[in-house]
């Protein structure tokens, strides 16, 4: 029988090798899924690590990848924080790219480039702003469970982007193709490296990065934000407004991700389609967990997953991989830290079984 | 010589730095209502529990129908005949009465018999004319109905002892009175009952017998018959002398706090103020004596502004301080030490510094626009474990490393280093050792001296005795007299906790 002891606090040592053993069991589960196509696991992963590192090309990619884990990652670090658990930054990056599109898409191609980028980035970090506050707001004022209202808008967000593709953004020369018509140069992120796709905005992750982070370590709101987190009792004793600190962390954490959505079609796809990977809203919240919700750690830790993912697309190509397998491997890295944190709290002990016990002390007793 | 069903023998048992029962002996007779008598923190619940297999003892043996019986768990108790009422119901909100009842009966069948099950709860509710429908959600009853499905949870599994801890906290006085109506009737069944309350005129009311526990010891068990109920208080509060710390005599100054009326409800929408008033003034404690769950809490609240007040005015300085925001009361000048410091007061598991800046974060020196000065909040932080003695390992190490007593120094410091002129302190020294509860105190009267107001609220009658100027006593949310402290008796204090007025008392 195992027996559990809350500890007193966790020790360093476990910070690191439970995030350590949840990327390990990850991986080894995704090479389960590897051998039952027939493959050797270890080829897949060395391919993979290649596809992912190697050159610069790659590592470009890796880049590109990261970039909006780092910017939606470290909005959800704000609010996760406050134990308010964003679980929506999927659609507020669909409607932030929606947001921005329409001025790619409907205002004029001869707007100066820095005056239209202006207008996309504001317009992107306002709609997945608008998004995250619906949520945060049914949460302050009549106590709607977040995971299930920003869970369910994901899928309206989806929706709404389907309405246009399917609707009047559709472009009339993409072949009956759900796609709107291609972004004109004013309308497309400067890219920073020549023949890669990095763009400026892995500028915007770093300086999001950084915000956060000094919002967190220095800033009345911050420190609100963790008296919040960690004892919502103390906090209304101390006359901390937690409706308003949740809305404006909400908003935040919205722009983030509605700039993330921003980034991926002015700077990488070029157009608004079905297909912006907003799953990447799903695989930040990886990144934050496994970086213990530190936005520094947080843009190294999305460097990492963001080399699997362009290192899956390189395996889906060269090995014929699906591209699933990658998601298997996320998806279990989470699982695994998720269920550690038992760890963390608690230490664990085998016990003798309680009959045994009971019939000792029977004997003793009588 | 009565049938005697249950008998405790030199039951201790040890928490981590308290003795919560020393060595008890306590015997139920069959067919009796056998009260536990005693404050909080008397060892009441403790005793119990060990009954319900909850907690085991360090020492001593339970005999059941003079067996010897070893009880690790509340199935084991249960396979032993009894019963017990936790004072927070063991309900499930959202299923139905049937479906509570027969929770965790292990010899169900996996698809349950509910036509069987159902006659058999109405069967047991007639009897005690409950009228309860087997398939009503739990949430759909008030608190005494949800009394009522416990009990008939406990008959139908076969209790045939039965235990209340504290079971007429949460009724109103008609509801409490039923149950005792039905309490009677169990008895005259010959089921046994242990009963406990610290509130006498209910002792006095239902019981064959008394046995009166104080800190951890027993002190003794009486017939009703033979005990007076002023008595059956003196037991219980104790007659120790009572050591009095120093102190200057008052000089009382003008007016702080005037409570004028108030009337607010508690979380289950039970009335708990009624139309309270006092004032408290310049440079006195104003103890506030009572009996846990009689308001003292919701007052405090009310007062802070952390709960609503459904009538009355609440004065602070001669300026209206009713419902407003906590902020603008803390700001107008009064600072509150909460009852539950871990809970409310402290957060765990941030530093000594963001604990310590908790009341001065927005301001300046340590608010700076929208930042917080962290260097100037250790300089703060350092400067206050310094001034108040406050042993911490480090001080960027969570507070929920402290010992009790160093987080409430720290708590404490927090509440009154910036001099407000009125200081709220809600059981100030629970749980803490006696070096740490004589600093509190001492401080106490310190910041008396300088011409605080200070509200002590505590359960514990000798802290409020020992420190007080002058004494209110509350009992069902409203003031049954007030005394001032030098002219004290005890007695009389104990009385007017159990809801005697003053003139039933000078009629004695």
């Amino acid at each position: 029988m195992l027996r559990f002891e809350k500890r007193e606090s966790t020790p360093a040592s476990l910070k690191f090798l439970v995030p350590t053993i949840s990327i390990i069991v990850g991986l080894l589960i995704g090479a389960i899924a590897i051998l039952f196509k027939g493959i050797n696991p270890i080829h897949v992963y060395r391919a993979l690590v290649i596809g992912a590192f190697s050159s610069k090309y790659t590592f470009s990619e890796t880049l590109v990848a990261a970039t909006p884990l780092i910017l939606i990652a470290s909005g959800l670090i704000l609010v996760f924080k406050m134990n308010f658990w964003n679980i929506g930054a999927y659609g507020q990056y669909i409607i932030g790219a929606i947001f921005s599109s329409y001025f790619a898409i409907f205002w004029s191609s001869s707007i100066p480039k820095p005056i239209m980028l202006a207008i996309m980035v504001i317009a992107g970090m306002a709609g997945g702003a608008i998004w995250a506050i619906i949520p945060a707001l049914l949460k302050a004022y009549w106590e709607v469970n977040e995971v299930i209202s920003t869970l369910l808008l994901n899928y309206i967000a989806l929706f709404i982007l389907k309405f246009f593709m399917y609707g009047t953004w559709r472009d009339p020369l993409s072949h009956g193709f759900p796609l709107s018509k291609p972004f004109p140069d004013n309308a497309q992120l400067p890219r920073m490296v020549s023949n890669t796709r990095v763009n400026i905005g892995l500028i915007f992750g770093i300086i999001a990065v950084i915000i956060i982070w000094i919002i967190l370590k220095k800033t009345k709101f911050g420190y609100e934000i963790r008296v919040i987190g960690e004892n919502s009792r103390a906090a209304h004793y101390a006359g901390i407004n937690v409706a308003r600190n949740i809305v404006v962390a909400m908003a935040i954490s919205g722009a983030l991700a509605g700039l993330a959505g921003m980034v991926q079609v002015s700077g990488i796809i070029h157009f608004l389609q079905i297909e912006i990977n907003p799953g990447y809203g799903y695989t930040a919240i990886i990144v934050a967990w496994l970086a213990y919700l530190d936005p520094i750690a947080a843009s190294f830790v999305a460097v990492l997953l963001g080399g699997l993912a362009s290192g899956g697309y390189q395996i889906q190509i060269t090995m014929h991989v699906p591209f699933g397998i990658v998601n298997v491997i996320e998806s279990s890295i989470l699982f695994v830290l998720i269920g550690s944190e038992i760890f963390m709290k608690y230490r664990v002990h085998l016990e003798q079984k309680r009959k045994k016990i009971m019939s000792d002390a029977k004997i003793g007793g009588e | 010589m009565e049938e005697i069903v249950l008998q405790a023998k030199n039951i201790t048992k040890r928490f981590p730095g308290v003795l919560a029962n020393d060595h008890i002996n306590f015997n139920l007779r069959k067919g009796e209502i056998h009260t536990l008598l005693g404050e909080n923190g008397a060892g009441k619940s403790t005793l119990v529990n060990i009954f319900d297999g909850i907690y085991y003892p360090n020492e001593g043996e339970i005999y059941i129908n003079g067996k010897k019986a070893n009880i690790r768990s509340p199935f084991d108790s249960m396979r032993y005949g009894i019963g017990m009422i936790h004072q927070h119901f063991m309900l499930v909100d959202t299923l139905t009465v049937l479906e509570n009842i027969v929770l965790g009966l292990k010899d169900q069948k996996f698809i349950i018999d509910k036509k069987e099950v159902a006659d058999k709860i109405l069967e047991i509710s007639d009897k005690y004319h409950f009228d309860l429908k087997p398939h009503t959600k739990i949430w759909q009853l008030s608190v005494g109905e949800q009394q009522r499905v416990e009990i008939v949870k406990m008959l139908f599994r076969g209790a045939k002892i039965l235990i209340l801890d504290e079971p007429t906290a949460v009724l109103t006085p008609q509801e409490a009175e039923a149950l005792f109506d039905i309490l009677k009737q169990m008895k005259n069944e010959g089921k046994s009952i242990i009963f406990i309350s610290h509130k006498l005129n209910e002792v006095m009311e239902i019981s064959d017998r008394i046995t009166v526990l104080r800190k951890g010891k027993l002190i003794g068990t009486v017939n009703k018959d033979e005990i007076s109920p002023s008595e059956l208080a003196k037991m219980m509060v104790g007659r120790e002398v009572l050591f009095r710390l120093h102190r200057k005599p008052m000089e009382q100054g003008k007016e702080v706090l005037k409570v004028e009326n108030v009337e607010a409800f508690n979380d289950r929408g039970i009335k708990v103020l009624d139309e309270i008033g006092f004032t408290v003034h310049r440079g006195e404690i104003f103890g506030l004596a009572g009996i846990a769950g009689n308001g003292q809490k919701e007052l405090a609240q009310v007062i802070t502004g952390l709960r609503k007040s459904t009538g009355g005015t609440v004065y602070l300085n001669g300026k209206d301080i009713t419902n407003k925001h906590p902020l603008h009361i803390t700001n107008s000048g009064a600072n509150y030490i909460p009852p539950d410091r871990l809970k409310v007061g402290l957060i765990p598991n941030l530093s000594s510094i963001e604990n310590a800046i908790l009341r001065i974060y927005r301001r300046e020196p340590i608010g700076r626009r929208s930042f917080v000065d962290y260097k100037k909040a250790r300089e703060f932080t350092e400067n206050l474990i310094e001034r108040y003695n406050i042993m911490v390992p480090r001080i960027e190490a969570p507070v929920k490393l402290l010992s009790g007593g160093n987080m409430q120094k720290l708590l404490l410091a927090r509440e009154i280093t910036e001099n407000p002129s009125l200081l709220i302190a809600v059981h100030p020294t629970r749980g803490l050792d006696v070096g740490a509860t004589e600093f509190i105190r001492k401080k106490l009267l310190e910041v008396r001296d300088m011409g605080m107001a200070v509200l002590l609220i505590s359960e514990d009658l000798d802290e409020i005795l020992m420190i007080s100027d002058r004494i209110g006593v509350i009992y069902e949310g409203r003031i049954t007299g007030i005394v001032n402290a030098k002219d004290a008796d005890v007695h009389k204090i104990g009385l007017l906790m159990t809801g005697a007025t003053e003139e039933t008392v000078a009629a004695n």
